[in-house]
């Protein structure tokens, strides 16, 4: 049976020892659509994508990737799964080349080894070279590299852009797109909170190993706390902005003020309408700030 | 699982070249050695006898040393399996726990290959890697042959090189348990080494003190006959050291197949201190 999620937990519990690492983390990630994981170190990131690649196993729940069961039909789940690790290591005295072949071996030697050398010239990789000789971000280009020459149907990537420079992380992000262009579903957590907002259509944000938050990158966006900035021709009195619903005056001055609205902008474009507005700005939160709030206000607040 | 079996037994290459040729001179050599220990046949007995049976006890039955047999044992065979013991030990202890500890095994077992295929292949390649030390070992020993007055046939030469390797593999095979049990590569190869190490004295000891007797027979260097296996193999102990490899194998297996694969240290056995006072102030 064909299912149309691509990632699939329920109540996934982990631990290790008495540390909790994932405490029912419930997670849908639907086929063709890149997903950002969101949280901070130890949050029980690394440890869902092992948990789903079953080199570790949960203490509960039920997880389901493309369809099987990770820890029943595993062969079958990897066969269709590119992983990169989020703490890559690889055979110091292989080359490059060297390396993604006896990968390429693991996986019945099915990569196209044309588009294999030019995934390594996009990502300015010389495949002669040997691993030991190689800086951590071109270790990660191979890490990259190896996730995608054999076109997974699922990508599972742990921090995919760790330790690369801007231009390299903008092109793994073009690459990322492009699998998703192909058919692929990519899955990849992140810090750089400013690429998942680039390329990720939805995201979770999990907090001690509970997923707190689901959902659409822009929506989370526009949904969440925004600033307005407001400056006026000559002093005014604020006192009837109070009564809009959803705003808070954070700060005033004779001729500007600061307001913080709580989703749609236009209740606030409205009652400003009444005043001699000469400026208005607003300031989108980011996607980082949204992610912080999670973390300083419990949750669920930010997201309202 | 042929992936996995060439690129460990790539990695082992040079390992086994190292081990297994400078095994080979050593033994052409040391037979060179053979035509004068005849020839001075009985000065060399006499002084055998002087030395303290404390020191004779660990190279086998002395008086034997002018037999092909006794003479092997003495010469080579006796301190073998404490040289090439640790290479054993060490790939055993390796073999799974070494990748797991580097953090390369992670990205290995992503890939669609089952545990049991992982293993196999990784334990095939161990096991070519002992049969290469090994074989270079007899066949130096047969090549020294040429220039010696030992008569002992090649055949002959082999029944103590399968005694060494299956006294080896069983070495091989308890460090790699003792990997899958215990939390680092470190401590499984220290623990097996105490054993292989404490084995070679308590079956040397038990030769000059009978009350060790007992306690011998629970070592795997008591069932090992090194050069006096060229009049014949005892094939019970020959067997009885490749079962317990194949034992402590099944358990590694089956242990593996358990495993959390880690990466930064966790489900480590944690290490009990005494806590601190704080003095108040």
């Amino acid at each position: 049976m064909q299912s149309s999620l691509a990632i699939e937990t329920s109540g996934l519990r982990k631990s290790y020892g008495r540390v909790q690492a994932l405490r029912g983390l419930n997670l849908e990630v639907r086929q063709g659509e890149i997903f950002g994981f969101l949280g901070p170190n130890g949050a029980g990131k690394t440890t869902t994508i092992r948990c789903l690649l079953d080199l570790i196993r949960p203490n509960g729940g039920t997880a389901r990737v493309l369809g099987l069961d990770p820890q029943a039909a595993s062969v079958e789940v990897r066969r269709r799964v590119g992983y990169l690790p989020g703490e890559l290591r690889l055979d110091e005295n292989l080359s490059v080349d060297g390396v993604l072949r006896y990968l390429n071996h693991l996986r019945g030697g099915k990569a196209d080894w044309k588009s294999v050398r030019d995934l390594c010239a996009r990502l300015d990789l010389d495949p002669k070279l040997v691993v030991k000789n190689l800086s951590k971000g071109n270790k990660q280009k191979i890490g990259v590299v190896q996730a995608l020459m054999h076109r997974p149907a699922l990508l599972m990537m742990d921090e995919p852009t760790f330790g690369l420079d801007p231009l390299m992380q903008r092109e793994v992000l073009r690459l990322l797109w492009e699998a998703k262009s192909d058919g692929s579903t990519v899955f990849f957590s992140s810090h750089i909170l400013s690429e998942v907002q680039e390329v990720a259509e939805r995201v979770a944000i999990i907090r001690q190993g509970v997923v707190v938050e689901v959902a659409d990158t822009a929506s989370l966006i526009n949904r969440a706390l925004r600033r307005v900035r407001v400056s006026f021709s000559q002093p005014v009195d604020l006192s009837g902005l109070l009564s809009v619903p959803r705003i808070r005056l954070l700060s005033q001055e004779p001729t500007s003020a600061l307001v913080e609205v709580e989703g749609e902008i236009d209740a606030l474009v409205k009652a400003l309408a009444a005043y001699p507005l000469r400026d208005l700005e607003t300031e989108r939160p980011s996607l980082e700030e949204i992610f912080l709030a999670y973390y300083t206000t419990g949750g669920k607040e930010a997201a309202q | 699982m042929m992936t996995i079996f060439r690129y460990t037994l790539g990695k082992m290459l040079g390992q086994v070249a190292g081990w297994g040729l400078s095994l080979a001179i050593l033994g052409g050599y040391l037979l060179t050695f053979y035509d004068l220990m005849l020839e001075q046949g009985g000065a060399m007995i006499q002084l055998i006898e002087s030395y303290p049976p404390e020191l004779l006890a660990f190279f086998g039955d002395m008086t034997k040393l002018l037999t092909p047999g006794g003479f092997l044992h003495t010469e080579l065979f006796s301190y073998m399996p404490l040289i090439v013991g640790f290479f054993s030990i060490l790939a055993g202890s390796g073999l799974l726990a070494g990748d797991e500890e580097n953090g390369t095994l992670d990205l290995v077992l992503a890939h669609p290959v089952s545990r049991m295929s992982f293993f196999t292949g990784r334990w095939l390649a161990m096991l070519a890697a002992h049969l290469g030390i090994v074989g270079l070992t007899w066949l130096g020993l047969a090549v020294g042959t040429n220039w010696s007055a030992i008569d002992v046939t090649g055949a002959e030469l082999a029944l103590p090189c399968l005694s060494l390797l299956a006294l080896l593999l069983c070495f091989a095979c308890l460090g790699l348990f003792l990997s899958m049990v215990l939390p680092s590569r470190r401590m499984a190869a220290m623990i097996a080494g105490v054993v292989l190490i404490g084995s070679f004295f308590l079956t040397g000891l038990a030769r000059i003190n009978e009350h060790l007797h007992a306690a011998a027979r629970f070592t795997p260097l008591e069932y090992y006959q090194g050069g006096e296996a060229t009049s014949g193999l005892n094939l019970g102990w020959f067997f009885g050291l490749l079962g317990a490899a194949v034992v402590l194998t099944a358990l590694s297996a089956v242990l593996f197949q358990r495993r959390e694969i880690r990466v930064g240290g966790e489900g480590s056995w944690g290490v009990w201190r005494p806590k601190r006072n704080r003095a108040q102030t």
